[in-house]
Protein backbone atom coordinates (compact mmCIF):
# COMPACT_ATOMS: atom_id res chain seq x y z
CA UNK A 1 0.00 0.00 0.00
CA UNK A 2 1.45 3.37 -1.09
CA UNK A 3 -0.95 5.46 1.01
CA UNK A 4 -0.11 6.74 4.50
CA UNK A 5 -2.90 7.35 7.11
CA UNK A 6 -2.55 11.11 6.43
CA UNK A 7 -3.30 10.52 2.73
CA UNK A 8 -6.43 8.49 3.56
CA UNK A 9 -7.58 11.22 5.96
CA UNK A 10 -7.21 13.95 3.28
CA UNK A 11 -9.10 11.88 0.70
CA UNK A 12 -11.82 10.97 3.22
CA UNK A 13 -12.41 14.60 4.27
CA UNK A 14 -12.65 15.69 0.64
CA UNK A 15 -15.17 12.96 -0.24
CA UNK A 16 -17.35 13.74 2.77
CA UNK A 17 -17.32 17.48 2.05
CA UNK A 18 -18.05 17.05 -1.64
CA UNK A 19 -20.96 14.63 -1.32
CA UNK A 20 -22.51 16.55 1.60
CA UNK A 21 -22.41 19.89 -0.23
CA UNK A 22 -23.81 18.24 -3.36
CA UNK A 23 -26.73 16.65 -1.54
CA UNK A 24 -27.52 19.89 0.34
CA UNK A 25 -27.87 21.69 -3.03
CA UNK A 26 -31.09 19.73 -3.56
CA UNK A 27 -33.16 22.41 -1.84
CA UNK A 28 -32.45 24.87 -4.68
CA UNK A 29 -33.98 22.60 -7.37
CA UNK A 30 -37.55 23.64 -8.14
CA UNK A 31 -37.96 23.15 -11.89
CA UNK A 32 -36.51 21.23 -14.84
CA UNK A 33 -34.54 24.39 -15.76
CA UNK A 34 -33.04 24.45 -12.24
CA UNK A 35 -32.24 20.73 -12.48
CA UNK A 36 -30.67 20.77 -15.97
CA UNK A 37 -29.25 24.31 -16.41
CA UNK A 38 -29.10 25.66 -12.81
CA UNK A 39 -31.83 28.21 -13.57
CA UNK A 40 -29.41 29.87 -16.09
CA UNK A 41 -27.71 31.66 -13.20
CA UNK A 42 -24.00 31.06 -13.87
CA UNK A 43 -21.79 34.13 -13.66
CA UNK A 44 -18.45 34.39 -15.50
CA UNK A 45 -16.16 33.05 -12.76
CA UNK A 46 -18.42 30.24 -11.65
CA UNK A 47 -18.98 29.40 -15.32
CA UNK A 48 -15.22 29.13 -15.93
CA UNK A 49 -14.81 26.92 -12.83
CA UNK A 50 -17.60 24.54 -13.76
CA UNK A 51 -16.69 24.35 -17.47
CA UNK A 52 -13.03 23.70 -16.67
CA UNK A 53 -13.90 21.15 -13.97
CA UNK A 54 -16.28 19.39 -16.36
CA UNK A 55 -13.65 18.97 -19.03
CA UNK A 56 -10.69 18.16 -16.74
CA UNK A 57 -10.89 14.71 -15.19
CA UNK A 58 -8.54 11.91 -14.21
CA UNK A 59 -9.37 10.50 -17.64
CA UNK A 60 -8.05 13.78 -19.17
CA UNK A 61 -4.83 13.55 -17.17
CA UNK A 62 -4.43 9.88 -18.10
CA UNK A 63 -4.96 10.17 -21.85
CA UNK A 64 -2.94 13.37 -22.17
CA UNK A 65 -0.08 11.87 -20.15
CA UNK A 66 -0.27 8.75 -22.35
CA UNK A 67 -0.11 10.99 -25.43
CA UNK A 68 2.96 12.78 -24.06
CA UNK A 69 4.58 9.43 -23.22
CA UNK A 70 3.95 8.00 -26.69
CA UNK A 71 4.63 11.05 -28.88
CA UNK A 72 6.86 13.41 -26.84
CA UNK A 73 6.57 17.18 -27.34
CA UNK A 74 4.78 16.69 -30.68
CA UNK A 75 1.77 15.63 -28.57
CA UNK A 76 1.34 19.31 -27.63
CA UNK A 77 -0.28 19.97 -31.01
CA UNK A 78 -3.88 18.88 -30.10
CA UNK A 79 -3.59 20.71 -26.76
CA UNK A 80 -2.63 23.90 -28.57
CA UNK A 81 -5.45 23.46 -31.11
CA UNK A 82 -8.08 22.81 -28.41
CA UNK A 83 -7.11 25.96 -26.49
CA UNK A 84 -6.77 28.29 -29.48
CA UNK A 85 -10.04 27.09 -31.06
CA UNK A 86 -11.83 27.62 -27.74
CA UNK A 87 -10.52 31.19 -27.51
CA UNK A 88 -11.67 31.86 -31.10
CA UNK A 89 -15.15 30.45 -30.36
CA UNK A 90 -15.36 32.58 -27.21
CA UNK A 91 -14.18 35.79 -28.87
CA UNK A 92 -16.46 35.45 -31.89
CA UNK A 93 -19.40 33.85 -30.06
CA UNK A 94 -19.95 31.61 -33.09
CA UNK A 95 -22.81 29.16 -32.34
CA UNK A 96 -22.62 29.52 -28.53
CA UNK A 97 -24.11 33.03 -28.29
CA UNK A 98 -26.97 32.06 -30.62
CA UNK A 99 -27.55 28.86 -28.63
CA UNK A 100 -27.78 30.84 -25.39
CA UNK A 101 -30.24 33.30 -26.95
CA UNK A 102 -32.49 30.36 -27.90
CA UNK A 103 -32.69 29.23 -24.23
CA UNK A 104 -31.98 25.59 -25.03
CA UNK A 105 -31.44 22.84 -22.45
CA UNK A 106 -29.86 20.22 -24.73
CA UNK A 107 -28.12 20.35 -28.13
CA UNK A 108 -30.65 18.07 -29.92
CA UNK A 109 -33.43 20.49 -28.84
CA UNK A 110 -31.99 22.87 -31.46
CA UNK A 111 -32.76 20.29 -34.16
CA UNK A 112 -36.50 20.43 -33.45
CA UNK A 113 -36.48 24.24 -33.49
CA UNK A 114 -34.56 24.47 -36.78
CA UNK A 115 -35.37 21.19 -38.55
CA UNK A 116 -37.94 18.67 -37.27
CA UNK A 117 -38.93 16.57 -34.25
CA UNK A 118 -37.82 13.41 -36.05
CA UNK A 119 -34.33 14.81 -36.59
CA UNK A 120 -34.19 15.80 -32.92
CA UNK A 121 -34.98 12.19 -32.01
CA UNK A 122 -32.32 10.78 -34.36
CA UNK A 123 -29.76 13.30 -33.09
CA UNK A 124 -30.71 12.48 -29.49
CA UNK A 125 -30.08 8.77 -30.12
CA UNK A 126 -26.71 9.42 -31.83
CA UNK A 127 -25.65 11.91 -29.13
CA UNK A 128 -26.55 9.39 -26.41
CA UNK A 129 -24.79 6.47 -28.17
CA UNK A 130 -21.63 8.45 -28.99
CA UNK A 131 -21.53 10.16 -25.60
CA UNK A 132 -22.06 7.02 -23.54
CA UNK A 133 -19.54 5.00 -25.61
CA UNK A 134 -17.13 7.91 -25.10
CA UNK A 135 -17.67 7.88 -21.34
CA UNK A 136 -17.61 4.07 -21.30
CA UNK A 137 -13.84 3.85 -20.82
CA UNK A 138 -13.67 6.49 -18.06
CA UNK A 139 -14.39 4.33 -15.02
CA UNK A 140 -11.89 1.59 -15.76
CA UNK A 141 -9.05 4.02 -16.49
CA UNK A 142 -9.88 6.13 -13.42
CA UNK A 143 -10.02 2.95 -11.33
CA UNK A 144 -6.59 1.92 -12.68
CA UNK A 145 -5.18 5.33 -11.76
CA UNK A 146 -6.45 5.13 -8.18
CA UNK A 147 -5.34 1.55 -7.62
CA UNK A 148 -1.83 2.19 -8.99
CA UNK A 149 -1.24 5.46 -7.07
CA UNK A 150 -2.74 4.31 -3.77
CA UNK A 151 -1.34 0.79 -4.03
CA UNK A 152 -4.74 -0.92 -3.68
CA UNK A 153 -4.58 -4.47 -5.13
CA UNK A 154 -5.72 -4.51 -8.77
CA UNK A 155 -8.21 -7.30 -7.93
CA UNK A 156 -10.31 -4.61 -6.21
CA UNK A 157 -10.57 -2.57 -9.45
CA UNK A 158 -14.30 -3.31 -9.87
CA UNK A 159 -14.96 -2.29 -6.25
CA UNK A 160 -13.07 1.00 -6.80
CA UNK A 161 -15.04 1.66 -10.03
CA UNK A 162 -18.32 1.00 -8.24
CA UNK A 163 -17.39 3.26 -5.33
CA UNK A 164 -16.49 6.15 -7.69
CA UNK A 165 -19.78 5.74 -9.54
CA UNK A 166 -21.95 5.55 -6.42
CA UNK A 167 -20.38 8.66 -4.89
CA UNK A 168 -20.97 10.85 -7.93
CA UNK A 169 -24.41 9.37 -8.57
CA UNK A 170 -25.49 10.27 -5.03
CA UNK A 171 -25.41 14.01 -5.55
CA UNK A 172 -25.95 14.15 -9.33
CA UNK A 173 -29.26 12.27 -9.16
CA UNK A 174 -30.45 14.24 -6.16
CA UNK A 175 -29.30 17.79 -6.89
CA UNK A 176 -28.91 17.95 -10.70
CA UNK A 177 -26.99 20.86 -12.24
CA UNK A 178 -27.07 23.00 -9.07
CA UNK A 179 -25.29 20.23 -7.13
CA UNK A 180 -22.90 19.65 -10.03
CA UNK A 181 -22.00 23.37 -10.25
CA UNK A 182 -21.37 23.73 -6.51
CA UNK A 183 -19.25 20.59 -6.28
CA UNK A 184 -17.49 21.56 -9.53
CA UNK A 185 -16.31 24.76 -7.85
CA UNK A 186 -14.73 22.89 -4.92
CA UNK A 187 -13.38 20.25 -7.26
CA UNK A 188 -11.89 22.83 -9.63
CA UNK A 189 -9.92 24.44 -6.79
CA UNK A 190 -8.60 21.07 -5.64
CA UNK A 191 -7.77 19.66 -9.07
CA UNK A 192 -5.92 22.86 -10.03
CA UNK A 193 -3.71 22.63 -6.92
CA UNK A 194 -3.05 18.96 -7.75
CA UNK A 195 -2.20 19.81 -11.39
CA UNK A 196 0.31 22.46 -10.38
CA UNK A 197 1.89 20.26 -7.67
CA UNK A 198 2.29 17.26 -9.98
CA UNK A 199 3.80 19.39 -12.75
CA UNK A 200 6.46 20.74 -10.38
CA UNK A 201 7.24 17.32 -8.87
CA UNK A 202 7.36 15.55 -12.27
CA UNK A 203 9.82 17.98 -13.88
CA UNK A 204 11.92 18.18 -10.69
CA UNK A 205 12.28 14.39 -10.40
CA UNK A 206 12.77 13.57 -14.09
CA UNK A 207 14.97 16.61 -14.88
CA UNK A 208 14.16 18.85 -17.85
CA UNK A 209 17.40 18.00 -19.73
CA UNK A 210 16.75 14.26 -19.29
CA UNK A 211 13.21 14.65 -20.62
CA UNK A 212 14.36 16.48 -23.77
CA UNK A 213 17.21 14.02 -24.32
CA UNK A 214 14.95 10.98 -23.85
CA UNK A 215 12.42 12.26 -26.40
CA UNK A 216 15.22 13.08 -28.88
CA UNK A 217 16.84 9.66 -28.36
CA UNK A 218 13.68 7.53 -28.62
CA UNK A 219 11.49 9.48 -31.06
CA UNK A 220 14.01 11.65 -32.94
CA UNK A 221 12.72 14.80 -34.63
CA UNK A 222 9.20 13.26 -34.79
CA UNK A 223 9.06 13.76 -31.02
CA UNK A 224 9.17 17.53 -31.57
CA UNK A 225 7.81 18.19 -35.05
CA UNK A 226 4.18 16.97 -35.31
CA UNK A 227 4.20 17.20 -39.09
CA UNK A 228 7.05 14.65 -39.23
CA UNK A 229 5.34 12.25 -36.84
CA UNK A 230 3.57 9.50 -38.84
CA UNK A 231 0.68 9.50 -36.33
CA UNK A 232 -0.04 13.18 -36.95
CA UNK A 233 0.62 15.14 -40.17
CA UNK A 234 -1.71 17.48 -42.07
CA UNK A 235 -4.80 15.20 -41.99
CA UNK A 236 -4.55 15.07 -38.19
CA UNK A 237 -4.13 18.84 -38.01
CA UNK A 238 -7.28 19.60 -40.04
CA UNK A 239 -9.34 16.87 -38.32
CA UNK A 240 -8.37 18.25 -34.91
CA UNK A 241 -9.33 21.81 -35.87
CA UNK A 242 -12.77 20.61 -37.07
CA UNK A 243 -13.18 18.32 -34.09
CA UNK A 244 -12.39 20.99 -31.50
CA UNK A 245 -14.65 23.55 -33.17
CA UNK A 246 -17.45 21.00 -32.95
CA UNK A 247 -16.59 19.99 -29.36
CA UNK A 248 -16.58 23.57 -28.07
CA UNK A 249 -19.91 24.35 -29.75
CA UNK A 250 -21.90 21.08 -29.86
CA UNK A 251 -20.55 18.82 -27.10
CA UNK A 252 -23.48 18.33 -24.75
CA UNK A 253 -21.64 18.89 -21.43
CA UNK A 254 -19.85 22.00 -22.71
CA UNK A 255 -23.01 23.36 -24.34
CA UNK A 256 -24.97 22.82 -21.09
CA UNK A 257 -22.56 25.22 -19.37
CA UNK A 258 -23.20 27.79 -22.09
CA UNK A 259 -26.99 27.29 -21.69
CA UNK A 260 -26.57 27.79 -17.93
CA UNK A 261 -24.88 31.20 -18.13
CA UNK A 262 -26.73 34.43 -17.29
CA UNK A 263 -26.45 35.87 -20.83
CA UNK A 264 -24.91 35.26 -24.28
CA UNK A 265 -22.18 37.79 -23.37
CA UNK A 266 -21.34 35.79 -20.22
CA UNK A 267 -21.14 32.58 -22.28
CA UNK A 268 -18.56 34.23 -24.59
CA UNK A 269 -16.42 35.36 -21.65
CA UNK A 270 -16.59 31.92 -20.02
CA UNK A 271 -15.54 30.22 -23.27
CA UNK A 272 -12.66 32.66 -23.95
CA UNK A 273 -11.03 32.42 -20.52
CA UNK A 274 -11.53 28.66 -20.27
CA UNK A 275 -9.63 28.45 -23.58
CA UNK A 276 -6.46 29.57 -21.77
CA UNK A 277 -7.05 26.92 -19.10
CA UNK A 278 -7.42 24.36 -21.90
CA UNK A 279 -3.83 25.02 -23.00
CA UNK A 280 -2.65 23.88 -19.56
CA UNK A 281 -5.27 21.11 -19.40
CA UNK A 282 -3.50 19.42 -22.31
CA UNK A 283 0.14 20.42 -22.04
CA UNK A 284 0.74 20.01 -18.29
CA UNK A 285 -0.34 16.32 -18.14
CA UNK A 286 1.60 15.70 -21.37
CA UNK A 287 4.70 16.92 -19.53
CA UNK A 288 3.94 14.36 -16.80
CA UNK A 289 3.89 11.68 -19.52
CA UNK A 290 7.24 12.86 -20.91
CA UNK A 291 8.68 12.81 -17.37
CA UNK A 292 7.41 9.23 -16.96
CA UNK A 293 9.06 8.33 -20.29
CA UNK A 294 12.37 9.74 -19.04
CA UNK A 295 12.10 7.83 -15.75
CA UNK A 296 10.66 4.47 -16.84
CA UNK A 297 10.91 4.21 -20.66
CA UNK A 298 13.34 1.27 -20.78
CA UNK A 299 11.16 -1.61 -22.02
CA UNK A 300 10.66 -3.13 -25.49
CA UNK A 301 9.44 -0.81 -28.25
CA UNK A 302 5.70 -0.55 -28.96
CA UNK A 303 4.76 1.51 -32.04
CA UNK A 304 8.03 3.44 -31.82
CA UNK A 305 8.12 4.22 -28.09
CA UNK A 306 9.53 2.04 -25.26
CA UNK A 307 7.11 0.44 -22.81
CA UNK A 308 7.47 1.61 -19.19
CA UNK A 309 9.22 -0.74 -16.77
CA UNK A 310 8.55 -0.11 -13.07
CA UNK A 311 10.11 -2.32 -10.36
CA UNK A 312 10.73 -5.04 -12.96
CA UNK A 313 7.14 -5.03 -14.25
CA UNK A 314 6.35 -3.93 -17.81
CA UNK A 315 3.28 -1.68 -17.92
CA UNK A 316 1.05 -0.18 -20.61
CA UNK A 317 2.03 3.41 -21.63
CA UNK A 318 -1.15 4.81 -20.04
CA UNK A 319 -0.12 3.41 -16.63
CA UNK A 320 3.33 5.05 -16.64
CA UNK A 321 2.11 8.37 -15.20
CA UNK A 322 0.26 6.97 -12.14
CA UNK A 323 3.20 4.64 -11.48
CA UNK A 324 5.47 7.69 -11.50
CA UNK A 325 3.21 9.55 -9.05
CA UNK A 326 3.21 6.55 -6.71
CA UNK A 327 7.01 6.78 -6.57
CA UNK A 328 7.76 10.53 -6.53
CA UNK A 329 5.06 11.95 -4.21
CA UNK A 330 5.55 11.83 -0.45
CA UNK A 331 2.91 11.33 2.30
CA UNK A 332 0.45 14.21 2.53
CA UNK A 333 1.26 15.46 -0.98
CA UNK A 334 0.04 12.13 -2.36
CA UNK A 335 -3.21 12.51 -0.43
CA UNK A 336 -3.74 16.06 -1.79
CA UNK A 337 -3.00 14.92 -5.35
CA UNK A 338 -5.29 11.87 -5.17
CA UNK A 339 -8.05 13.99 -3.61
CA UNK A 340 -7.51 16.43 -6.50
CA UNK A 341 -7.71 13.60 -9.03
CA UNK A 342 -10.83 12.24 -7.34
CA UNK A 343 -12.27 15.74 -7.52
CA UNK A 344 -11.46 15.85 -11.22
CA UNK A 345 -13.02 12.41 -11.72
CA UNK A 346 -16.22 13.26 -9.90
CA UNK A 347 -16.68 16.64 -11.58
CA UNK A 348 -16.34 15.15 -15.06
CA UNK A 349 -18.40 12.04 -14.44
CA UNK A 350 -21.25 13.83 -12.66
CA UNK A 351 -21.50 16.39 -15.48
CA UNK A 352 -21.34 13.71 -18.14
CA UNK A 353 -23.95 11.57 -16.36
CA UNK A 354 -26.23 14.59 -16.18
CA UNK A 355 -25.49 15.57 -19.79
CA UNK A 356 -26.18 12.21 -21.41
CA UNK A 357 -29.16 11.41 -19.20
CA UNK A 358 -30.61 14.85 -20.06
CA UNK A 359 -30.42 13.90 -23.74
CA UNK A 360 -32.13 10.54 -23.09
CA UNK A 361 -34.97 12.10 -21.09
CA UNK A 362 -35.44 15.35 -23.06
CA UNK A 363 -34.56 14.29 -26.61
CA UNK A 364 -35.52 10.62 -26.79
CA UNK A 365 -38.23 9.93 -24.21
CA UNK A 366 -40.15 13.23 -24.50
CA UNK A 367 -40.26 13.41 -28.35
CA UNK A 368 -41.25 9.71 -28.47
CA UNK A 369 -44.15 10.42 -26.10
CA UNK A 370 -45.22 13.35 -28.30
CA UNK A 371 -45.03 11.22 -31.44
CA UNK A 372 -47.21 8.61 -29.68
CA UNK A 373 -49.66 11.41 -28.62
CA UNK A 374 -49.11 10.80 -24.91
CA UNK A 375 -49.81 13.70 -22.49
CA UNK A 376 -46.89 15.98 -21.57
CA UNK A 377 -44.99 15.04 -18.41
CA UNK A 378 -45.05 17.36 -15.41
CA UNK A 379 -41.82 18.98 -14.21
CA UNK A 380 -41.54 16.46 -11.36
CA UNK A 381 -42.05 13.50 -13.72
CA UNK A 382 -39.42 14.88 -16.14
CA UNK A 383 -36.90 15.06 -13.30
CA UNK A 384 -37.83 11.50 -12.30
CA UNK A 385 -37.27 10.25 -15.88
CA UNK A 386 -33.92 12.04 -15.87
CA UNK A 387 -32.92 10.31 -12.64
CA UNK A 388 -33.87 6.91 -14.12
CA UNK A 389 -31.77 7.73 -17.20
CA UNK A 390 -28.86 8.53 -14.86
CA UNK A 391 -29.08 5.06 -13.35
CA UNK A 392 -29.34 3.39 -16.77
CA UNK A 393 -26.26 5.22 -18.06
CA UNK A 394 -24.33 4.28 -14.89
CA UNK A 395 -25.08 0.57 -15.30
CA UNK A 396 -23.96 0.67 -18.92
CA UNK A 397 -20.72 2.41 -17.93
CA UNK A 398 -19.84 -0.39 -15.52
CA UNK A 399 -20.49 -3.04 -18.18
CA UNK A 400 -18.68 -1.30 -21.06
CA UNK A 401 -15.70 -0.27 -18.90
CA UNK A 402 -15.07 -3.89 -17.93
CA UNK A 403 -15.77 -5.34 -21.38
CA UNK A 404 -13.99 -3.00 -23.80
CA UNK A 405 -10.36 -1.90 -24.07
CA UNK A 406 -9.48 0.76 -26.71
CA UNK A 407 -7.02 -0.61 -29.29
CA UNK A 408 -4.70 2.46 -29.44
CA UNK A 409 -4.17 5.74 -27.60
CA UNK A 410 -7.23 6.51 -25.46
CA UNK A 411 -7.25 10.14 -26.66
CA UNK A 412 -7.92 8.97 -30.21
CA UNK A 413 -10.68 6.53 -29.11
CA UNK A 414 -12.42 9.39 -27.31
CA UNK A 415 -12.09 11.59 -30.40
CA UNK A 416 -13.64 8.95 -32.67
CA UNK A 417 -16.59 8.13 -30.38
CA UNK A 418 -17.26 11.86 -30.07
CA UNK A 419 -17.11 12.19 -33.85
CA UNK A 420 -20.05 9.72 -34.16
CA UNK A 421 -22.44 12.59 -33.50
CA UNK A 422 -20.21 15.67 -33.63
CA UNK A 423 -19.54 15.44 -37.38
CA UNK A 424 -23.24 15.52 -38.30
CA UNK A 425 -24.31 17.79 -35.45
CA UNK A 426 -21.67 20.42 -36.29
CA UNK A 427 -22.71 20.49 -39.97
CA UNK A 428 -26.41 20.73 -39.02
CA UNK A 429 -25.86 23.43 -36.38
CA UNK A 430 -23.76 25.58 -38.72
CA UNK A 431 -26.29 25.02 -41.51
CA UNK A 432 -29.27 25.69 -39.26
CA UNK A 433 -27.83 28.92 -37.88
CA UNK A 434 -25.99 30.41 -40.84
CA UNK A 435 -27.35 28.88 -44.08
CA UNK A 436 -30.94 29.56 -45.06
CA UNK A 437 -31.12 26.65 -47.49
CA UNK A 438 -30.24 23.93 -44.96
CA UNK A 439 -33.16 21.49 -45.02
CA UNK A 440 -34.42 18.63 -42.86
CA UNK A 441 -33.46 16.08 -45.51
CA UNK A 442 -29.95 17.52 -45.54
CA UNK A 443 -29.92 17.27 -41.75
CA UNK A 444 -30.86 13.57 -41.81
CA UNK A 445 -28.18 12.81 -44.41
CA UNK A 446 -25.55 14.75 -42.44
CA UNK A 447 -26.29 12.91 -39.18
CA UNK A 448 -26.45 9.45 -40.80
CA UNK A 449 -23.38 9.86 -43.02
CA UNK A 450 -21.37 11.51 -40.22
CA UNK A 451 -22.14 8.67 -37.80
CA UNK A 452 -21.54 5.94 -40.41
CA UNK A 453 -18.29 7.65 -41.44
CA UNK A 454 -17.03 7.42 -37.84
CA UNK A 455 -18.37 3.99 -36.82
CA UNK A 456 -17.82 1.78 -39.90
CA UNK A 457 -14.17 2.60 -40.77
CA UNK A 458 -12.98 2.64 -37.11
CA UNK A 459 -14.82 -0.26 -35.47
CA UNK A 460 -15.16 -2.57 -38.53
CA UNK A 461 -12.32 -1.74 -40.95
CA UNK A 462 -9.81 -0.50 -38.31
CA UNK A 463 -8.75 2.50 -40.40
CA UNK A 464 -6.50 5.13 -38.82
CA UNK A 465 -8.26 7.66 -36.57
CA UNK A 466 -7.09 10.63 -38.70
CA UNK A 467 -8.62 9.34 -41.92
CA UNK A 468 -11.78 8.13 -40.14
CA UNK A 469 -12.34 11.43 -38.35
CA UNK A 470 -11.63 13.56 -41.38
CA UNK A 471 -13.87 11.38 -43.57
CA UNK A 472 -16.76 11.62 -41.08
CA UNK A 473 -16.73 15.43 -41.11
CA UNK A 474 -16.43 15.48 -44.91
CA UNK A 475 -19.33 13.02 -45.36
CA UNK A 476 -21.52 14.98 -42.94
CA UNK A 477 -20.93 18.26 -44.78
CA UNK A 478 -21.54 16.56 -48.14
CA UNK A 479 -24.75 15.02 -46.77
CA UNK A 480 -26.10 18.39 -45.63
CA UNK A 481 -25.32 20.01 -48.99
CA UNK A 482 -26.66 17.12 -51.07
CA UNK A 483 -29.87 16.69 -49.06
CA UNK A 484 -30.56 20.42 -48.98
CA UNK A 485 -30.22 20.71 -52.76
CA UNK A 486 -32.18 17.49 -53.48
CA UNK A 487 -35.07 18.46 -51.18
CA UNK A 488 -34.87 22.18 -50.41
CA UNK A 489 -36.13 23.77 -47.22
CA UNK A 490 -39.44 25.04 -48.72
CA UNK A 491 -40.52 21.49 -49.58
CA UNK A 492 -39.55 20.24 -46.13
CA UNK A 493 -41.27 23.12 -44.32
CA UNK A 494 -44.50 21.15 -43.88
CA UNK A 495 -42.76 18.61 -41.73
CA UNK A 496 -41.13 21.18 -39.44
CA UNK A 497 -42.22 20.42 -35.90
CA UNK A 498 -43.68 17.04 -36.84
CA UNK A 499 -42.38 13.57 -37.49
CA UNK A 500 -41.47 13.34 -41.21
CA UNK B 1 14.18 20.23 -33.98
CA UNK B 2 15.43 22.99 -31.66
CA UNK B 3 13.04 25.53 -33.21
CA UNK B 4 10.12 23.24 -32.44
CA UNK B 5 11.42 22.74 -28.90
CA UNK B 6 11.61 26.52 -28.33
CA UNK B 7 8.08 26.85 -29.74
CA UNK B 8 6.69 24.19 -27.39
CA UNK B 9 8.57 25.56 -24.37
CA UNK B 10 7.11 29.05 -25.03
CA UNK B 11 3.63 27.51 -25.28
CA UNK B 12 4.18 25.49 -22.12
CA UNK B 13 5.25 28.57 -20.15
CA UNK B 14 2.22 30.51 -21.41
CA UNK B 15 -0.08 27.58 -20.58
CA UNK B 16 1.36 27.12 -17.07
CA UNK B 17 1.28 30.82 -16.16
CA UNK B 18 -2.27 31.45 -17.43
CA UNK B 19 -3.46 28.26 -15.71
CA UNK B 20 -2.14 29.47 -12.35
CA UNK B 21 -3.32 33.06 -12.82
CA UNK B 22 -6.86 32.28 -14.00
CA UNK B 23 -7.27 29.60 -11.32
CA UNK B 24 -6.41 32.14 -8.61
CA UNK B 25 -8.84 34.77 -9.93
CA UNK B 26 -11.65 32.24 -10.49
CA UNK B 27 -11.38 30.79 -6.97
CA UNK B 28 -11.51 34.24 -5.34
CA UNK B 29 -14.22 35.82 -7.53
CA UNK B 30 -16.25 32.62 -8.05
CA UNK B 31 -17.43 32.66 -4.43
CA UNK B 32 -19.41 35.86 -5.13
CA UNK B 33 -20.95 34.18 -8.19
CA UNK B 34 -21.97 31.19 -6.05
CA UNK B 35 -23.63 33.44 -3.46
CA UNK B 36 -25.47 35.34 -6.20
CA UNK B 37 -26.69 32.09 -7.82
CA UNK B 38 -28.07 30.83 -4.51
CA UNK B 39 -29.72 34.18 -3.78
CA UNK B 40 -31.49 34.27 -7.14
CA UNK B 41 -32.48 30.58 -7.04
CA UNK B 42 -33.92 31.08 -3.54
CA UNK B 43 -35.92 34.15 -4.63
CA UNK B 44 -37.03 32.44 -7.85
CA UNK B 45 -35.59 35.20 -10.05
CA UNK B 46 -34.02 32.80 -12.52
CA UNK B 47 -35.32 32.20 -16.06
CA UNK B 48 -37.90 29.45 -15.49
CA UNK B 49 -38.42 28.55 -19.11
Amino acid sequence: MNFAPLDWAIVGIYLLLSVTVGVLARKYVGSVADYLVAGRELGTYLGIATLAATEIGTITFMYNAEFGYRYGFAAFLPALISGVVMIVVGRTGVVIARFREMKLMTVPEFFEKKYSRGLRLLTGILVAVGGILNMGVFLKIEGEFLTIVSGINIKYLVAVMTAILLLELTYTVVGGMVAVVVTDFIQYALLSVATILVSIFAVYHAGWANMVEKVAHTLGSAGFNPLENPKFGWSFLFWQILLWFSVHTCWQTTAMRMFSTRSPETSKKVMTWTGFIFLGRGMLPMIWGIAALALFGTGPLLAGSPLPVVNGHTLAPIDAMPAMLAQILGPGIKGIVVAGMLAATMSVNSSYLLGWSAVISQDIVLPLRQIMHKPQLSSRRQIFVNRLANLFVSLFLMFWGLYYTPPGAVYLYLNITGTIFLAGAFACVLGGLYWKKASTTGGYLAMILGAAGAIVPFFFFHWSENITGFAAFGLAAAGLLLGSFLKPRQLAANSAGGFP
Amino acid sequence: MSLWLYFWVANLILAGLTFVLITGVVIVRGIDDLKEMFRRLTKGESERD
